[in-house]
Parts: structure tokens; C-alpha cells; sequence
């Protein structure tokens, strides 16, 4: 229906847009429209938080506030699922969460890119999480680590049946966890776009139906990013509880 | 005198504003949709990781079929695992 070299696909915002063409021993590191959107998220939490806690008063004004009950947030998370010993983790999953949720929120502004909509941003998060709480399973316990694949209670035949499926189960952890951030982000966005298409297309004054919608959905997709980078970091706290507590 | 009055109404507002707050946070419950996406994620994450090492096992040892095989099936009932922890952990909450 576009004319030739116009593009209205609802998947156009996911495209990456290199500013610059830069390549270091055969690598692609230009810098992108997501690593644009990457700077700015780290440039709204770091101005953020050191601008509103900086009057540091003790009865807070509304923005102090609101960095206090972020921080409280992911610090009663982490005494609730991992208890004492969460509190060396605290910065780990304090950024982590942060990064996702404006990432989400800066991505819910009109023509800002998304860079949590891409597999390998989420993946290279997640990969991050696994990898770490692989390490600290074995610094915590060492070679014991490999019991957690060992389910006490189970009658000895079913082992070598056992072992392989909790082992997969294990695997699975960073997939799941950069899936389900990836998949709401992308499915959210998509359908976002895919709605404001109904606006221009459909007849007379019915193209207003649809965008009573998109309001309703831009509300809800607020909420998904939010509970998305909350998912997140609660999953993030679990494994650490894991590595600490096998079974 | 007015001081103490004025300490004792604050606390009472304090005291109720913990209740309510405290069954707010209990109502907190997901829509459908979320519950539906982390259910299917969990089982094509581990049916991807099963999926993936049949594929590498018969790679490397030749054993055409049946590492895909064995692989797919330990990966659905890893994703069986999966979903059976998670209903677990909300039934915790």
C-alpha cells in the first residue's frame, strides 16, 4: 500500500539505525540509535538520583521521595528473598532494576527507541545474572555446587533421569528470564503501532475508536514495564537466594 | 497539651495508613495474559536448551537422531519442572 521507499511497518521502531560506522578488529561497535537510548537511561537515573537525594532533608520533598521509595523497593525485595546475606548484592540489583525500568519508561516515549524490545540486550542482562550467580554458587560452596542438581529423596533409579532434566531446567534460567522481558516489551510495543495504523485507515470519525484504545493500551504498557523490570529483579534475587541456599 | 494531642492523632493516622497499605499490597494480583507469558516462556526456554543440546551431542558423538530425540523429551519435562516451581512459588505468596 506504501508507496515505493515509504515504510509504515508496525515493526519499523525496532529497526537499528547506526550513527556512526565504526568497526574494531572486525567487530561492529558503531554507535546505534540503541546505544543512544542506553546513554540517555543512564543519564536520567544517574541525574535523577543524585539531583533529588542531593538536598538530602530529612522530611523529603516529593521527588527525594520518590528515589527513596525506589530504593526501598529493592531493598526490602532483597531482605524478603534473600535475606542478610542480600545486602552485598544490593547495588548489583538496585542498577540492574533501575536500568530496565527507565529503559522500559524512556521507550514508552513517542519516537524513542526501545533497546529492552532486542533479544541480545536482554540476553547479554540475563547472561550477566547466570554467569554471576553461577560463580557465587561455586565460591559459596565449591564443588558441593553440583548437589543442587541432585534432589535428596528420590529413589536412585530415577537419578539419571533426574540429573539431565534439572540440569536443562538450570540452562534454561537466563532464556527465560531475557525472553519474557524481550517478548512483552516487542509484543506491547507492535501492538501499539499496529493500533494507530486503525486510526489513519479506518473511515470518517471510526478512527477515533482505535485511539481511545491506545490510550487505554499506553496506560497498560506502563504497568507491563514496570512489572517486567520488578520480575526481573525479583528473578534476579531468587537465583541469588539459590546460590546461597541449595534447595 | 495540644502537642500531644496533636502526636497522638498523627500516630493513629500512621497506624491506619500501615493497614491499608498492607492490604493493598495483598490484592496485588497479575492478569491473565502475564500469567499465560511466563507459564509458555518458562516451557520454550527449557524445550530451547534441550532442543540445543541434542543438536551439539549429535554433532559431535554422530548419534544422528537420537541425541534430538532423548534432548526434546528431557526438555519438555524440564519445562514441566519449570512450570511446577513457578506454580509453587505463587501458591507461596
Amino acid at each position: 500500500m506504501a508507496a515505493k521507499g515509504e515504510k509504515h511497518s508496525p515493526l519499523e521502531q525496532f529497526e537499528i539505525i547506526p550513527f556512526t560506522k565504526t568497526e574494531i578488529a572486525g567487530y561492529d561497535i558503531s554507535f546505534t540509535n540503541s546505544s543512544l537510548s542506553m546513554i540517555i537511561t543512564v543519564a536520567v537515573i544517574t541525574l535523577f538520583l543524585t539531583l533529588t537525594v542531593n538536598t538530602r532533608s530529612l522530611v523529603p520533598t516529593r521527588m527525594q521521595l520518590i528515589s527513596e521509595l525506589m530504593y526501598n523497593f529493592v531493598a526490602q525485595l532483597l531482605s524478603d528473598t534473600v535475606g542478610d546475606n542480600g545486602k552485598k548484592y544490593f547495588p548489583f540489583v538496585f542498577s540492574l532494576f533501575m536500568f530496565v525500568l527507565i529503559g522500559n519508561m524512556v521507550g514508552m516515549i513517542p519516537y524513542q527507541f526501545t533497546f529492552t524490545s532486542h533479544i541480545i540486550v536482554t540476553f547479554a542482562l540475563a547472561s550477566v545474572v547466570f554467569i554471576g550467580v553461577t560463580i557465587l554458587g561455586f565460591v559459596n560452596h565449591g564443588i558441593k555446587f553440583f548437589t543442587f542438581f541432585y534432589i535428596p529423596g528420590v529413589p536412585f533409579y530415577m537419578h539419571p533421569l533426574l540429573i539431565p532434566i534439572e540440569v536443562i531446567s538450570y540452562l534454561s534460567r537466563p532464556i527465560s528470564l531475557s525472553v519474557r522481558l524481550f517478548a512483552n516489551m516487542l509484543a506491547g510495543h507492535t501492538l501499539l503501532k499496529v493500533f494507530a495504523g486503525f486510526v489513519v485507515a479506518m473511515p470518517f470519525f471510526t478512527g477515533a475508536l482505535p485511539l481511545v484504545f491506545i490510550v487505554a493500551l499506553t496506560g497498560l504498557e506502563i504497568l507491563i514495564a514496570f512489572l517486567q523490570a520488578y520480575v526481573f529483579a525479583i528473578l534476579t534475587c531468587l537465583y541469588i537466594n539459590d546460590a546461597y541456599h541449595l534447595h | 497539651m495540644v502537642d500531644e494531642e496533636k502526636l497522638q492523632e498523627l500516630k493513629e493516622r500512621i497506624q491506619s495508613a500501615k493497614v491499608t497499605n498492607k492490604t493493598q499490597q495483598k490484592r496485588k494480583k497479575e492478569s491473565g495474559a502475564g500469567f499465560g507469558f511466563k507459564i509458555s516462556t518458562e516451557i520454550i526456554a527449557a524445550l530451547v536448551v534441550g532442543v540445543g543440546i541434542g543438536l551439539i551431542v549429535d554433532k559431535y558423538l554422530g548419534t544422528k537422531p537420537f541425541g534430538l530425540i532423548i534432548f526434546f523429551i528431557f526438555g519438555a519435562l524440564a519445562g514441566f519442572l519449570n512450570v511446577y516451581r513457578v506454580m509453587r512459588r505463587i501458591e507461596k505468596q
